[in-house]
């Protein structure tokens, strides 16, 4: 049953052998398949000592939560990190893809990498594909030139900004940093707004949710703080449903034995 | 329709206490007609390493064969059997390399380290999100049931006999609400030491 | 009915008033600063008047990403140019270097931009390329969707060669006019004066007092 062509040497980049076929299946009735998107409340601010990231942890398929606990806010370097909201493939690919040419920046030119340069590598990469790959990002991090805020779009248009929201629940967040954002706020103070701007997206809006995560970006250190708070936590179950031995009907049992034994026996050679 | 529903079929995976459960139903159909009973999408690709893939029975065939190959290709390069987290990534990025033209499927892993003997379970979306959690994950047709059966029995460090009753009252009572799944039902445990392949009685309607 | 989250497929557009002017000496170019994403203001303190050199500025309008990365290629290629020649850039120079992007992707951009600043050779120069491509010189000119709410204004108040306040006061009262009326311009003025030194930029606060709002490191209120 093997298939023939399945001895195909991927290629470099995308592969758009499966769009005819698709695009035929859509044109006869079939509605195309959802994907895991991250309706999110995602959100940076800049702080005195440098920025600090926050994105809550839900994942959506259409009205699904598939994900309760991911992370959205994505390792770009040491001293870059991006929270990501859209399509949750695309914020994922899209990020790591960009971290490693960071890295290899990074070796090539034996310089801490800069905030400008990763805004650049993302735009320059999403307005390649056109809004296509729909992943929109808050990229927060601290270089020598200092904290930098990027909010960059899935057309790939960027924005520099003291402090930025993305996601469906980008609305709510706004409000609390429109009303309270100062310039050098303290660590706590940053922290605490950012905890505060992000359940308002959680509780007003349907696509974010769960917990916390926060990202503190300082000059020389990173602390990366995942599920900084459990905003819904699920009730104690008191008592559990355990099921006896033997509930389910099964019709016949397969045991395959994965230890490998072996004896070794000694033959005694022939001597003629 | 959803053309991930049109030959139907549900896959789910649990993680207990140093083992992995993964369960399939057994259905093949062409929308409301069943063609076949004896279809099942959970395949054995490792020593202690299951893939399920749910949705177009065509792209099931040809993602199989197709992450065959390149899994077969990494372990005749690296001399070495493929972990299930670095075969996650690989499927990750195979389906996300067909991001404009995806195959219409959802896979589930299922498998224990070779190593560690660390248990591990990961879904995906068809362009290849990947999704990893501590506790269960399901594809399918009969999805939304699927998540509220194992929302409400799965519970953390179950052993293998409990971990399989479990995940077979979940599967069997999720399909049972989907006219697209069912028709039977096989549930593999991995453990350390062994394989547990059962068969489950199931309605047949 | 499934709840939409999907907010990614409205694009980000600077609905925009901007405009600039020449002066004896050099010119004055003029923004709002607000770029929407439908009805939602994604930025509230863009700065659209964008650097190519030291010496030419360019106004956008139209969509954010566009622009952007039509400026971003435009001012890579002078800044390499600049480095060739030894010498600065002429404000022709950059205008028809967008000319040429804007015209060969006319069915897939959405860009509408000036190309204004000051030269040896020329002076201060203004250069309009609207939506289709087209490349003019103009002493005078506006842009954006806010501008044709103020082409009354500009023509009862335009007068050739202006003193170089004058021209700041008139560019001001447009944009604030524009501001005014139009629905996706708004937020501060943003004028820059370009002349053989280089560029001077102010900031008009939309404020009755005409001050700041609010009290901050002016790094981010200003330009950068």
């Amino acid at each position: 049953m093997d298939l023939d062509n399945a001895r195909e040497l991927p290629r470099a980049g995308f592969n758009f052998d499966n769009c005819k076929r698709n695009a035929t299946l859509l044109n006869r009735g079939f509605k195309p398949p959802i994907t895991t998107k991250t309706g999110t409340t995602i959100v940076g601010i800049i702080y005195k000592d440098g920025v600090i990231l926050g994105a809550d942890t839900r994942a959506t398929e259409g009205p699904i939560v598939s994900d309760k606990n991911c992370a959205k806010i994505h390792y770009l370097a040491k001293n870059i990190y991006c929270c990501g909201a859209g399509t949750a493939a695309d914020t994922e690919m899209t990020t790591d893809l960009i971290s490693s040419q960071l890295e290899l920046h990074r070796l090539q030119t034996d310089r801490e990498v800069r905030v400008v340069a990763a805004n650049t590598m993302l735009k320059q990469m999403l307005f390649r594909y056109q809004g296509h790959i729909s992943a929109a990002l808050v990229l927060g991090g601290v270089d020598k030139t200092g904290p930098h805020i990027y909010s960059i779009h899935p057309h790939g248009s960027s924005d520099k900004l003291p402090y930025a929201t993305m996601g469906s629940g980008s609305l709510a967040a706004m409000t609390v940093f429109e009303s309270r954002w100062k310039p050098d706020l303290s660590e706590e103070e940053g922290k605490k707004l950012v905890r505060d701007a992000d359940p308002t997206g959680v509780f007003n809006d349907l696509g974010s949710g769960s917990n916390i995560d926060l990202c503190v970006i300082r000059k020389g250190s990173v602390e990366y703080l995942r599920n900084y708070e459990l905003a819904n936590k699920k009730g104690k179950r008191q008592l559990d449903y355990r099921f006896k031995t033997g509930t389910s009907t099964v019709l016949h049992t397969n045991i395959k034995d994965l230890l490998v034994t072996e004896r070794v026996q000694a033959v005694p050679m022939e001597i003629s | 329709m959803s053309i991930l529903a049109y030959n139907g079929g549900c896959v789910v995976a649990m993680r207990g206490k140093d083992c992995v459960a993964i369960a399939t139903d057994h259905r093949f159909g062409i929308q409301a007609q069943t063609i076949s009973t004896d279809f099942k999408k959970v395949f054995h690709i490792g020593p202690r390493m299951f893939l399920g893939l749910t949705g177009l029975q065509t792209d099931i065939l040809t993602v199989r064969d197709r992450l065959m190959f390149r899994k077969n290709l990494y372990e005749t390069r690296e001399n070495r059997e493929m972990c299930p987290k670095p075969f996650s990534a690989m499927m990750s990025s195979f389906l996300y390399e067909h991001r404009f033209g995806p195959y219409f499927i959802e896979p589930v892993v299922a498998g224990l380290d070779p190593k560690t003997m660390e248990p591990f379970i990961c879904n995906m979306d068809l362009i290849g999100c990947p999704n990893a959690p501590d506790d269960f994950v399901v594809a399918g047709t009969c999805a939304e049931q699927l998540y509220g059966m194992c929302e409400t029995l799965w519970k953390p460090d179950l052993e293998p006999d409990q971990l399989f009753e479990v995940i077979a009252q979940s599967i069997v009572n999720a399909f049972d609400r989907d006219a697209m799944s069912g028709w039977g039902a096989t549930v593999y445990i991995i453990e350390k030491d062994k394989i547990t392949e059962r068969t489950l009685k199931t309605r047949m309607d | 009915m499934q709840p939409d989250f999907d907010f990614t497929d409205t694009p980000v557009s600077t609905g925009t008033t901007i405009m600039a002017v020449e002066f004896d000496g050099g010119v004055v170019i003029g923004a709002d600063s607000r770029t929407s994403s439908g009805a939602y203001v994604a930025n509230r303190v863009t700065d659209k008047l964008t650097r190519i050199t030291d010496k030419v500025y360019c106004c956008r309008s139209g969509s954010a990403a566009d622009t952007q990365a039509i400026a971003d290629i435009v001012a890579y290629s002078l800044n390499y140019h600049e480095n060739q020649t030894n010498k600065d850039a002429l404000v022709f120079e950059a205008a028809s270097e967008f000319r040429n992007y804007c015209y060969s992707y006319r069915e897939s951009l959405l860009a509408g931009i000036i190309v204004a600043g000051w030269d040896e050779q020329r002076g201060g120069q203004v250069y309009s390329i609207p939506l289709g491509g087209m490349l003019t010189r103009e002493s005078c000119t506006i842009g954006g969707s806010g501008s044709s709410f103020i082409y009354g204004f500009v023509r009862e108040h335009y007068r050739p060669n202006m003193a170089l306040e004058d021209c700041v006061t008139f560019v001001k009262k447009a944009v604030q006019h524009a501001i005014y009326h139009d629905g996706s311009s708004g937020g501060v003025v943003r004028i820059g004066i370009i002349t053989k030194d280089g560029i001077e930029r102010r900031i008009f606060y939309n404020t009755e007092s005409g001050a700041s709002a609010v009290s901050s490191t002016p790094s981010f209120i200003s330009s950068e």
